[in-house]
């Protein structure tokens, strides 16, 4: 396992798509910091009195974590890294030269989500690092807030994250391709998904009146993308829930299917 | 009792509606040189696959270090694969390539890995990406590969496809050395029978999914070996005839083929015999096959067979 972890991060350190996104990630945390120099401090007096009506008066770590890291366009990167590494293996047939050699297939759909974890972890911390640091040295309106409040918001958006990360990861093991893994990864990612989801919840009021849980109560990416940080320890606790049980399922179902099935 | 590193039992694999396998049994000894024979789709990939732990037989079992699948899991690290075209991360150099198999199996021996892509012909020196490489490099670098980790099988599908001719000289080389120094078994498969005439000690010929032959070396020289092909109008007669000239090692093949494996200089008595008789000589003529020859009789005469049996 230790072994296909370091061979994992090997191929990732030395692919040309981890570079690129590093420098994607670093430069979306660049833009990220530019939009709310622009919004929170308006030295081009653009705004007028608009920063202050949309809550920039004062910006702290947590509202940075959860602008930055969990949005959209961030996971719009994490998907295409997350399906180009997943993917890779089996689209040279490096695959073919290992899987017969260790002792238990499921093994590398593991260590390969452990492996991709790292990289999403270091994508978010290139992005974090310099969206936020550069935030918190050249935006007035910087505040570092309630640690409490920064560690809350940082660790669900990561646990949403790497949840999100492993649906994607599933997706592309399930398909066996990486357009099989981008397309439903990006249905997530922009939202499209969530509209669907919303008409299922309309669906469901209609025919069951107010029911306790809708539809979007059960999807990860509403869950997450939707949520607000500043809710109480139960509504958090759900979600780190909702997080974790999708995690298991999405990692256990790539390597139930690597187990199961033939290499091709 | 003769020790078999490897042995299936039965062994066949479905694709939906198509056997692509179909009770294939095949026995490999320690040191041995398998020589896998077949048209494409005859099912020695399906076959290779499943003995390398890619897929599994929808029936059958097999052995391997004279443990079951499930048992040799752990010594399945002794198994070298080269399946199809070689599985290489194309932004990578060989070196980078080697050092991911290298990681797989928790090695980190520089030296080791330096001497094995020598010995395939290729320069540690070499930087440029594998998308740079010609077919021919790629199938050495993919052989390397397959050595890593001091395997005692290999497993090599097509090994020399796309390699030169004095490539495919030095990976023969290779393969020989390899079994007789290191006492390593190989499969090997290949379209380029005369290359594996040379290389194999022992074949097995699969024809759509069955393995029809199986035959040593030995076997082989002794039934390529020379003769006389005589076709006349009446065979029958012809024999004998034959026999009246006291040949006795001669074999009826088809409706007016002879094979004469004696008096391989006395053709033209042959000729003048049959004419008194008057029986009409064809064709004659002396003929030394080759393993692809006895490979095109024996799955053309199983295809005869197959249609006239649908008729």
């Amino acid at each position: 396992m230790i072994n296909l972890i370091k061979m994992n991060l090997y191929r990732m350190m030395n692919a040309t798509s981890t570079k690129v996104l590093a420098i994607v990630s670093a430069l979306f945390g660049l833009m990220q910091f530019g939009i709310l120099k622009l919004i929170a401090d308006d030295p081009f007096n653009i705004m007028g009195s608009m920063a202050s009506e949309m809550g920039f008066d004062s910006v702290t770590a947590s509202t940075l974590v959860s602008n930055f890291l969990r949005s959209s366009n961030f996971l719009i990167i994490v998907a295409v890294f997350v399906v180009l590494f997943a993917n890779a293996e089996q689209k040279c047939g490096f695959d073919k030269n290992i899987i017969g050699i260790t002792k238990h297939r499921w093994l590398h759909p593991l260590s390969r989500f452990i492996a991709a974890v790292i990289g999403v972890t270091a994508l978010m911390a290139i992005t974090g690092i310099i969206g936020i640091g550069c935030s918190a040295l050249f935006v007035n309106a910087f505040t570092f807030g309630s640690a409490t409040a920064f560690v809350k918001t940082l660790g669900l958006t990561y646990l949403g994250t790497v949840a999100l990360a492993g649906v994607f990861f599933f997706f592309t093991t399930a398909f066996r391709s990486a357009a099989g893994g981008v397309v439903p990864s990006l249905v997530i990612c922009t939202g499209i998904l969530y509209m669907i989801e919303q008409l299922l919840d309309l669906l469901v009021k209609k025919v069951a009146g107010s029911p306790k849980l809708l539809p979007t109560d059960l999807f990860l990416d509403a869950k997450f993308l939707n949520f607000n940080m500043d809710s109480g320890m139960t509504a958090c606790l759900i979600l780190a829930a909702v997080c974790v049980g999708y995690l298991v399922f999405s990692v256990g179902g790539s390597m139930l299917l690597t187990q199961k099935r033939d290499v091709k | 009792m003769e020790e078999y590193i490897l042995e299936t039992n039965g062994i066949s694999k479905k694709y939906g509606s198509v056997m692509a396998l179909d009770h294939v049994d095949l026995r490999l000894q320690r040191g041995e040189i398998y020589g896998l024979i077949g048209r494409n789709g005859a099912g020695k990939t399906t076959l290779l696959k499943i003995l390398a732990g890619l897929a599994r037989p929808t029936e059958g079992s097999f052995t391997i270090f004279g443990e079951s699948p499930e048992k040799s899991k752990t010594l399945r690290d002794r198994i070298g694969i080269l399946l199809e075209t070689p599985g290489l991360y194309p932004n990578m150099n060989a070196w980078e390539n080697m050092k991911l198999k290298e990681l797989t199996l928790g090695m980190n021996d520089s030296a080791y890995v330096r001497e094995l892509l020598e010995d395939v012909g290729l320069s540690i020196k070499d930087k440029r990406p594998v998308k740079k490489y010609s077919m021919g490099m790629k199938q050495r670098l993919g052989i390397a590969m397959s050595l890593v980790g001091h395997p005692d099988l290999l497993l090599l599908d097509e090994p020399i496809n796309g390699i030169d001719p004095q490539g495919i000289v030095e990976i023969r080389d290779l393969i020989g050395r390899l079994s007789k120094e290191r006492n390593i078994s190989v499969i090997i498969s290949s379209h380029i029978l005369e290359e594996m005439s040379k290389l194999a000690n022992r074949y097995g010929i699969l024809d759509h999914g069955h393995m029809i032959d199986t035959f040593s070396h030995q076997e082989l020289l002794r039934r390529c070996r020379e003769r006389i092909e005589l076709r006349t109008s009446d065979p029958v007669k012809a024999c004998m005839v034959i026999e009246k000239m006291g040949i006795t090692e001669f074999k009826i093949m088809d409706g007016s083929l002879i094979q004469i494996y004696e008096r391989l200089d006395g053709s033209g008595d042959i000729v003048l015999e049959l004419a008194k008789n008057n029986i009409k000589t064809l064709g004659i003529e002396v003929k030394n096959e080759a393993l692809e020859d006895y490979y095109l009789s024996l799955t053309s005469e199983r295809n005869t067979g197959k249609n006239q049996g649908a008729k």
